[in-house]
């Protein structure tokens, strides 16, 4: 599998804080990596360094082998990185239609068909379809979290960085979101890196995942490996319960 | 799916009626008080317009249009002086002169809400100085007498309308184009538009210096206008505020709605320095408290909410 995104190295210090320690990272075409830590791990930080609106203290990130290191981040989208966040941002002053027609102006030039025709598909697939006109205000906060991933559809992203799609929203949302990532992946082959709390989510939707504790990488593998791994169990449960897992 | 147009048709034609009738008025024995009066608000519709697409539609307010308006207004006297040209040539170099100053104000550009006000309260009057100092330019304080006949002041009514004209078609577009909604994209959550690939400092520059560039032709046929300009009045700090003011009470971030606050203005000034001439500007302050208190949206605001409570009126069974 060829890496689509790579990150090497990868450190953000904040004064005396390191959030994010060396991580190394990898994403393959068509893929879906979770990442999964406790609270202070270092998960939005990844976020933000990938998506371009921070700047690392070391390390540099690749898209399609090329560095993408220093570049702003509103030419990281163009690019093909796109990330969504943890609380929603929709622009409040324009319709739902226009809040994703915004995102599909650039993505035209790269790829295929008209802006308005992709707005209208971002829509139906993020299930926002009926009454694009109204605002984002009349939406409940789901909606507003499918808006917010209708916008970064919209964008053309090949790489789409999920900050916590899932959290917040009542169960069955919870299993729609997951349905919707999943075909945002077979459908459009967009590769995904996805934070989130509710595990079961992670779990079932990741093809593989990495574990951040203290912004450093503490494990990697496939779902069931992770759950199995005493280090894991001790970020999670505290060190004794990695232990007894262990012993 | 293609795009709507930028103008929608119906709106062309009640466009176009009003501005032939407009333009048909002084030959209809307009008297001179009103010809002067519409003369005025037609350059002050424009610079509010104008200013409108940085204040309104980026939400970036600026206490600094001054500068452009008396750049604009200096500049396109000095070539008339001095080089003979035609007027609209003049104002046109002066509008250019304004807008490539308004892009030297990039740096404030890196500030947000009151921090960016605050900052082009500095542009202005670091501009209000210098060229109250530079005299070889502006004459000082003594000022500048333009070239300008009595038939060719007669004439400014159609100049002034046809920018004003210009002016309002150009805001309805922008409004509606793709450029637009990345300004408005960019006045709700400037992160979230680089998020989605908008490059936040490109689209405020660009709409920054048209913004400069257009108030600075206004400020050009207003100087024409006056005949005899001087730094103090072209650069003063209440000129900016006018801007703001014409824009507030008119609907900040509505196409049009500065346009009514311009006439207002124009209207309500002249009315207030005649009759209470030391109270102008303190009623003019209790005005604006009043609108933001009441309706921020001004009277585009009033006026929608007269729509609505007519709408409600005459159909009863709808919620």
């Amino acid at each position: 599998m060829t890496a689509l995104l790579a990150a090497r190295g990868l450190t953000r210090r904040f004064g005396g804080l390191t959030a994010l320690d060396g991580v190394d990272l990898t994403l393959g075409e068509g893929e879906i990596l979770g990442v999964i830590g406790p609270n202070g791990a270092g998960k939005t930080t990844l976020f933000s360094l990938i998506g371009g609106s921070l700047a690392p203290s070391a390390g540099e990130i690749l898209l399609d082998g090329r560095p993408v290191t220093r570049l702003a981040a509103h030419r990281r989208v163009r690019a093909g990185i796109v990330r969504t966040h943890q609380i929603v941002r929709p622009f409040a002053n324009l319709t739902i239609f226009e809040n994703v027609m915004v995102a599909a102006i650039h993505a035209h030039r790269r790829t295929e068909g008209h802006a308005r025709d992709r707005v209208a598909e971002a829509l139906e697939l993020a299930g926002l379809a009926d009454r694009p006109e109204r605002y984002p205000a009349s939406l409940t906060l789901a909606g507003r979290k499918r808006l917010e991933l209708a916008r970064a559809l919209a964008t053309g992203p090949r790489v789409l960085l999920l900050d916590e799609v899932v959290a917040g929203v009542n169960p069955a949302e919870a299993q729609a979101f997951a349905a919707l990532i999943r075909r945002i992946r077979d459908q459009r082959g967009v590769s995904i890196i996805l934070t989130e709390h509710v595990m079961p989510a992670v779990m079932s939707l990741s093809d593989r995942i990495m574990v951040l504790e203290y912004g450093k990488r503490i494990a990697e593998g496939t779902p069931g490996e992770v759950v199995a791994d005493p280090r894991v169990i001790a970020a999670y449960l505290g060190s004794e319960a990695g232990q007894g897992a262990a012993s | 799916m293609t795009a709507p147009p930028l103008i929608p048709r119906r709106m062309a034609g009640v466009f176009v009626a009003g501005c032939a009738v407009l333009a048909v008025l002084p030959a209809l024995d307009l008297s001179p008080y009103a010809h002067n009066q519409l003369t005025l608000s037609y350059v002050m519709i424009a610079g509010a317009l104008a200013w409108n697409w940085m204040g309104g539609f980026v939400g970036q307010v600026s206490f600094g249009h001054a500068a452009m308006f008396g750049i604009g207004g200096f500049v396109a006297g000095r070539l008339m002086l001095h080089m003979q040209l035609p007027p609209p040539v003049c104002w046109l170099a002066g509008g250019v002169v304004a807008g490539v100053f308004t892009l030297a104000a990039h740096p404030t550009l890196r500030l947000r809400g009151p921090y960016f006000s605050i900052a082009t309260i500095g542009i202005g009057e670091i501009s209000r100085q210098v060229f109250t100092y530079w005299e070889e330019f502006t004459g000082g304080a003594t000022g500048l007498s333009l070239p300008i006949s009595a038939v060719q002041k007669y004439q400014l009514y159609w100049w002034a309308l046809a920018l004003a004209a210009a002016v309002a078609l150009a805001s309805i577009a922008i409004r509606r184009s793709s450029f637009g909604l990345r300004l408005l994209a960019i006045k709700a959550d400037v992160d979230a538009a680089a998020d989605v690939g908008i490059s936040a400092a490109l689209y405020q520059d660009a709409i920054f210096a048209l913004s400069g560039a257009v108030v600075g032709v206004s400020g050009g046929i207003f100087a024409s206008y006056f005949v005899f300009i001087e730094p103090g009045d072209m650069f003063g700090f209440d000129r900016s505020i006018t801007f703001v003011l014409m824009a507030v009470i008119g609907g900040v971030g509505t196409s049009l709605g500065p346009a009514l606050g311009a006439i207002v203005y124009v209207v309500l000034r002249n009315y207030l320095l005649a009759s209470y001439p030391e109270l102008h500007l303190g009623l003019f302050g209790v005005l604006v408290i009043v609108i933001i208190l009441f309706q921020p949206l001004g009277i585009t605001g009033l006026v929608r909410w007269l729509v609505r409570r007519v709408q409600r009126a005459a159909s009863p069974g709808q919620p």
